[in-house]
């Protein structure tokens, strides 16, 4: 696993309602972001769909030399969802994991925090190196993917030490110790996923370049006008 | 129904979704309105509750409700799995670090690395909180139809997030399907010898850029009939969902009242239930 998921009850009430409460807050930033222009169909079923491949991808163990790892690809999400649609994905797949033990019910708000980090820089060091630097597609894809699991892999580390886990008696300090070596774990997992990633980036990029950064281009609304341009009607 | 999952270890959706639609136990005709209430007082109470005997208790209370769905318990102690792994990698450390009486100590490497009891125990109750919760929950996913919990979806959700829910949640069951009959294809073809990381890496890529590929193309199919059919903004519901009944409402007061208990002994007065 490319990142870890909190299980129900690893934190007390206050800092499970804490965390829940900033989820929210990035929730109702990431709704208002795409509230502000009317949401095109294609955009609702773009991240529909990936919401159900990144959920049945999860499904599928990689054999690696490590171990088998199942990827969750949330930068993926990101880069082809954007960074606000990709937030509301990651919901969506946190609510579809809590329902099978993939995290829990109370830690829908933390786990989401940790990966709407990860759509949202996923994104936006992807276009970095897209756009700024002319990276090709398999580098971008790895960069943007390993950087951004990377940097969720420490914030795990710092919301677990903030929050300490509720029956444990160790400090602050001794918690983040402990986690940091996870966190080391992780980041092997992240590079895992960041090649897998970079593969499937350059592959669309062969075969469905429109896809990539496709958020940041602002395609024409492809919607089907049922109205004839040009005038009105005849007769 | 035969499971196709390609990991044992995870609840394959449409297996899941099987039960629902087919069962016909007293847990399946119990109203989706209380199933959701009971489902959170299940996560608020383990949460809440610190003593591992009364964890044990809301875990045995999960596995009885389960049961009672006429449900496969031998499919569920492997689904266990999952989030054995993910308390596991979170706790593991704390066995040997958190303060206690020494269980077992070794000397690796001049080090002396010990298990305490407080460190068995925090992991214990950590896995019976995880596993108390994922019971009830894939209970209530395994007991209730498909088009309730879409009902209850697009009320409790706002517009947007419905909207992505449901129809995510619409195509999952072909999505999985169609990742499953790549992954057949390949193994058919003996894919699953390829000898090398980077070549099995570079496969499974391909597997999965193949589906978010058609998944892509899927969406746009998607969008085009949405609109042709009026596309508003939302999905309207046709099918009523009841109210809870009488006795789930007597159920779900019962849930907050254990629920007021279990805090007012954790916050107010520690010797209520011995904890």
């Amino acid at each position: 696993m490319a990142h870890i998921h909190l299980e129900d009850g690893a934190f007390s009430p206050l800092w499970l309602l804490t965390w829940s409460a900033i989820a929210a807050i990035l929730i109702a930033i990431a709704l208002l972001a795409n509230r502000r222009k009317e949401i095109p169909p294609r955009k609702i079923a773009i991240a529909a769909m990936c919401a159900s491949v990144g959920f049945a991808v999860f499904m599928v163990e990689v054999p690696t030399p490590v171990g088998p790892v199942h990827m969750n690809f949330t930068p993926l999400i990101g880069i082809l969802a954007g960074p606000g649609m990709g937030s509301l994905v990651a919901l969506v797949i946190n609510i579809f994991g809590a329902a099978i033990g993939h995290g829990g019910w109370g830690m829908v708000g933390p786990n989401s925090i940790v990966n709407i980090v990860e759509v949202v820089i996923g994104y936006y060091t992807f276009r970095l190196f897209k756009t700024k630097s002319r990276t090709g597609d398999f580098w971008s894809g790895f960069s943007a993917t390993t950087i951004a699991l990377t940097i969720s892999a420490f914030l795990v580390v710092l919301i677990v030490s903030i929050s300490e886990i509720q029956g444990s008696n160790l400090t602050r300090g001794e918690t983040l110790n402990n986690m940091l070596i996870l966190a080391v774990a992780n980041v092997v997992a992240a590079v895992v996923e960041g090649i897998v990633t970079g593969y499937i980036v350059s592959f669309l990029g062969r075969v469905r370049p429109d896809l990539l950064l496709a958020e940041a281009a602002s395609p024409p609304d492809k919607r089907i006008s049922l109205v004839t341009s040009g005038g009105a009607p005849d007769g | 129904m035969a499971r196709r999952s390609y990991s044992k270890h995870i609840p394959d959706f449409r297996y899941v979704t099987y039960f629902g639609e087919t069962g016909r136990s007293a847990v399946h005709s119990m109203n989706p309105w209380t199933k959701i209430g009971l489902l959170f007082f299940v996560v608020a109470l383990v949460t809440v509750v610190m003593d591992l005997y009364w964890l044990l208790l809301i875990l045995a209370l999960a596995i009885a409700f389960y049961a009672a769905g006429r449900l496969p318990l031998k499919v569920l102690f492997g689904w266990y799995t999952l989030p054995l792994f993910f308390v596991a990698s979170l706790s593991i450390l704390y066995i040997f670090t958190e303060p206690g009486k020494d269980l077992f100590r070794i000397q690796l490497l001049g080090i002396a690395v010990a298990i305490t009891d407080s460190g068995v125990t925090l992991m214990a109750t950590l896995l019976v909180r995880a596993l108390a919760v994922v019971t009830f929950s894939l209970a209530v996913f395994m007991t209730t139809k498909y088009t309730h919990i879409t009902i209850i979806a697009s009320r409790v959700m706002p517009g947007t997030l419905a909207n992505i829910f449901l129809l995510s949640y619409r195509f999952m069951f072909e999505t999985s399907d169609e990742v499953s009959d790549v992954l057949d294809a390949m193994r058919s073809r003996g894919g699953n010898l390829a000898k090398g990381a980077l070549r099995q890496t570079r496969m499974f890529a391909g597997i999965f850029g193949i589906a978010f590929v058609h998944a892509f193309d899927r969406a746009e199919r998607i969008a085009k009939a949405m609109e042709a059919r009026g596309y508003i903004g939302e999905f309207p519901v046709t099918e009523p969902l009841n109210k809870p009944t009488a006795g789930g409402y007597a159920l779900i007061a019962l849930g907050i009242t254990s629920l007021a208990l279990a805090a007012y002994s954790r916050y107010f007065d520690k010797g209520l239930f011995g904890w």
